[in-house]
């Protein structure tokens, strides 16, 4: 094979594997800043270093507002949801986040760097 | 000068004219090892490419950007030991960054950091030991260090902009990995070529490589959090 045909090859590869493999992620659910259902209440602490409860189970299309207790701490109260697009840090226990899951399912929940981990069910 | 002559040799008769046809090999391989997958166990996956496809994609590259300074040193074989120290520590650092990178993308610190050193220390000690015991260890630490830093910058970046930031690390660290191969070429240009081999290496290694990574991110204990 001569070298042209080669580099046309790596290039052609390269554009295929791309065009197949990158798509935007989807993002299940939405965000809402009120809500016009009851509001789901879930108050999370902390234990063996990690969320707790690790599981939490909320309704769908529903509003759900999620506290931290006074014993989370540190980058843990950096409070995520990635599926939903949530990255807050509640500074006090005041402090929530709200969103409305629109699709059942598992979602997951962490600390901004992935290291207090937990569920969030959608029934 | 010498950056034209390399420029020529990419497409001459030395080992350096090969570095294209390896990374075609290494592309051909691993897509090939993804395909497998993909439609055996991967494509039953609920969004399993808008979830894991943009990782996967640019693990298959990085493989195919690293693997060429492997069939480049064992061409000549024998390096001195301040240009094997420099192979080792190029190769096992960003061998070592993009697959801890990739890997704590999609799994976390823990399981990132231990994949990317893995990953960092197999191909720095492989690709150092051209120059004895100092590339060998030099490869060591920089694959430990490379994996360990690669976990923790993506794991930093999970709720920033980690595909732009993916892109920039990855042009980057192909920017160092072409120099590598040049850098190669200018200690070795005067030096004749004593192997000369088929691109198996190059193919199995892609794919068990490939394989190995496209699983961790699927698969891994964390990848639920992270995908």
């Amino acid at each position: 094979m001569g070298n042209k045909a080669i580099y046309i090859g790596v290039i052609v590869l390269i554009l295929v594997a791309g065009f197949f493999l990158i798509k935007s992620p989807n993002v299940n659910g939405e965000v809402t800043s009120g809500g016009t259902g009851d509001i789901q209440k879930v108050t999370i602490g902390f234990k063996n270093y990690n969320y707790d409860p690790q599981v939490v189970k909320v309704k769908a299309n529903q509003p759900v507002r999620i506290y931290l207790d006074d014993s989370v701490y540190g980058c843990y109260r950096a409070f995520t949801i990635r599926e939903f697009g949530i990255s807050k840090f509640l500074q006090s226990t005041n402090d929530y986040v709200e969103f409305t899951p629109t699709k059942p399912g598992t979602y997951a929940f962490s600390c901004s760097m992935g290291m207090g981990t937990g569920k969030l069910i959608v029934e | 000068m010498t950056f034209k002559e390399f420029a020529k040799e990419l497409n001459g008769k030395r080992v350096e004219g090969e570095i294209i046809k390896t990374m075609f090999y290494s592309l051909i391989s691993s897509i090939g090892a993804f395909v497998i997958l993909y439609f055996s166990i991967l494509k039953d996956i609920e969004n399993f490419l808008p979830k894991y496809g943009f990782y996967i994609f640019f693990a298959i590259v990085s493989y195919a950007v690293v693997l060429p300074s492997f069939r480049q040193v064992r061409a000549y074989r024998q390096f001195a030991c301040m240009s094997g120290m420099m192979i080792g520590m190029t190769t096992g650092m960003i061998a070592g960054f993009l697959a801890g990178f990739l890997a704590g993308a999609t799994n976390g610190m823990f399981y990132g950091s231990i994949f990317g050193m893995a990953v960092g220390i197999f191909l720095g000690v492989w690709n150092g030991k051209c120059c004895g015991i100092m590339g060998l260890m030099e490869g060591l630490m920089a694959g430990f260090m490379g994996g360990l830093m690669g976990a923790m910058t993506s794991v930093m970046l999970i709720n920033e902009p980690l595909r732009a930031a993916t892109i920039i690390i990855f042009v980057i660290c192909a920017t160092i990995l072409f120099a590598l191969n040049y850098m190669i070429y200018k200690e070795m240009k005067e030096t004749p070529r004593e192997i000369i081999e088929d691109y198996g290496m190059v193919a199995i290694t892609s794919f068990l490589l490939t394989i190995i990574t496209i699983w961790l991110m699927v698969f891994g204990p964390r990848s639920i959090l992270f995908s």
